[in-house]
């Protein structure tokens, strides 16, 4: 899963004891995950609690469903837990091998 | 698309700024700690200055060679010097007419341990800070040792768990009680599972903070330390919670209330068994624990009804 340059730099930003060139720090924290978590927008219902409770607040809102940015999602599966509706499946990454091309 | 915004949790309506961390940092997966960082950033504003030691949070707080994982202003203190050096800049600041605030973020080690007495000279001189202990109850960052915040029996890399030892011996310090007597503008204890809760209390913070010190202790467990899986820390916290383990509570100018009463607190066991540290507990150790933590909710009702 590797992220696009442009990705990868959206928080250019002037650090406060840099010379102002280099852009945010980031990981690829994407690559750190052993399970995927998937949402299944048919049980969905928008309450926006796995979107507070991600700790790197990598859910976003994209029309009318959520969005899990897998570039940087950790795979912690706490999104999954908190699901009220239990509409998030953590899912072995391994399954997605094929879609990784390296 | 409007119907499913409409109900999106509450806490997001006191977000005032955008997210000022990279996407991608150094915590661990399923550290709370990072939400709680996240959640300062977008409550607090990205004027704000934060202040941290080393400890968990400095991976990703403090910058690596010429470079940072956030937009905040950052100072990086000794343990022992935090509030001493926050004092310092809200002083510089309130001289120079600029309006700033100054959040302190650090651990349980620095804030009760190696960096008390600062804190304790801070809070009588009534600077204006922010303080926010999070509190994973160890030296997490350097290898789970145990700290004045770790609870009676909890296995930690210094105190093991042996035939004849069952853990640490002696019970935690109870920080935010500790700041209440100081009789600061605020105090006021937060956990991640009830995040509404928690903005409130960093919105209100915000604004005593102009008055004087303010405390926050937030509990934050840790996935490494206490042997709980990732995805279970909010879990934890919502635990600890309801079984009055750690009530949520807040001081403001003299006036105790706990703002998330529970009506049937479950026994401490329902917590205990979800958390690695303390699998090895007999029920002999569980009632020792669950004795000290019904003392202090005892201490903390009684402050309750007197200052109602």
């Amino acid at each position: 899963m590797g992220l696009k340059k442009e990705e990868k730099y959206i928080y250019k930003y002037e650090a406060c004891w840099s010379d102002g060139n280099n852009p945010l720090l980031c990981l690829n924290t994407g690559d750190w995950r052993t399970s995927r978590p998937v949402i299944n927008n048919e049980i969905c219902n928008g309450c926006g609690i796995c979107m507070t409770f991600c700790p790197p607040q990598c859910i976003s809102i994209k029309d009318d469903y959520f969005l899990i940015n897998l570039g940087f999602c950790k795979g912690c599966g706490i999104c999954a837990k908190e699901c009220p509706k239990k509409a998030i499946t953590m899912t072995q990454e391994g399954d997605y091998a094929d879609d990784c091309k390296i | 698309m409007a119907e499913k915004l409409n109900k999106l949790p509450k806490v997001t309506e006191y977000f005032c700024d955008e997210d000022q961390f990279s996407p991608g940092n150094a915590c661990c997966p399923g550290c709370i700690m990072e939400l709680n960082l996240r959640l300062v950033s977008k409550i607090m504003g990205k004027d704000s200055i934060l202040l941290g030691t080393p400890g968990c949070s400095a991976p990703t707080i403090h910058g690596q060679n010429d470079r940072a994982w956030h937009k905040h202003s950052y100072y990086a203190c000794v343990m022992t010097g935090v509030a001493s050096s926050a004092t310092g800049l809200a002083r510089y600041y309130k001289k120079a007419g600029i309006d700033a605030t100054i959040v302190c973020h650090t651990g349980d080690g620095c804030a009760q341990d190696i960096g008390i007495q600062t804190i304790s000279g801070a809070a009588e001189r009534n600077e204006n800070i922010i303080y926010i202990c999070y509190d994973n109850e160890g030296y997490m960052n350097t290898g789970v040792q145990r700290s004045s915040a770790t609870p009676y029996g909890a296995a930690t890399s210094t105190t093991p768990v042996g035939l004849k030892s069952i853990g640490k011996t002696t019970n935690s310090k109870n920080m935010p009680m500790i700041m209440a007597m100081h009789d600061i503008p605020y105090v006021a204890t937060a956990t991640l599972s009830h995040l509404e809760d928690y903005a409130k209390k960093l919105t209100k913070a915000k604004e005593m903070v102009k008055q004087g010190f303010v405390y926050l202790h937030v509990f934050c467990p840790c996935t490494v330390g206490w042997k709980v899986k990732p995805d279970s820390s909010i879990t934890v916290c919502r635990a600890a919670v309801q079984s009055n383990y750690f009530p949520l509570w807040e001081v403001g100018n003299g006036a105790y209330r706990i703002t998330q009463p529970v009506a049937k607190p479950k026994p401490i066991n329902e917590m205990l068994k979800l958390i690695g540290k303390f699998n090895h507990l007999k029920d002999q150790e569980i009632s020792v624990l669950q004795q000290q933590s019904d003392n202090r909710f005892s201490i903390l009702q009684a402050l309750c009804s007197i200052r109602a």
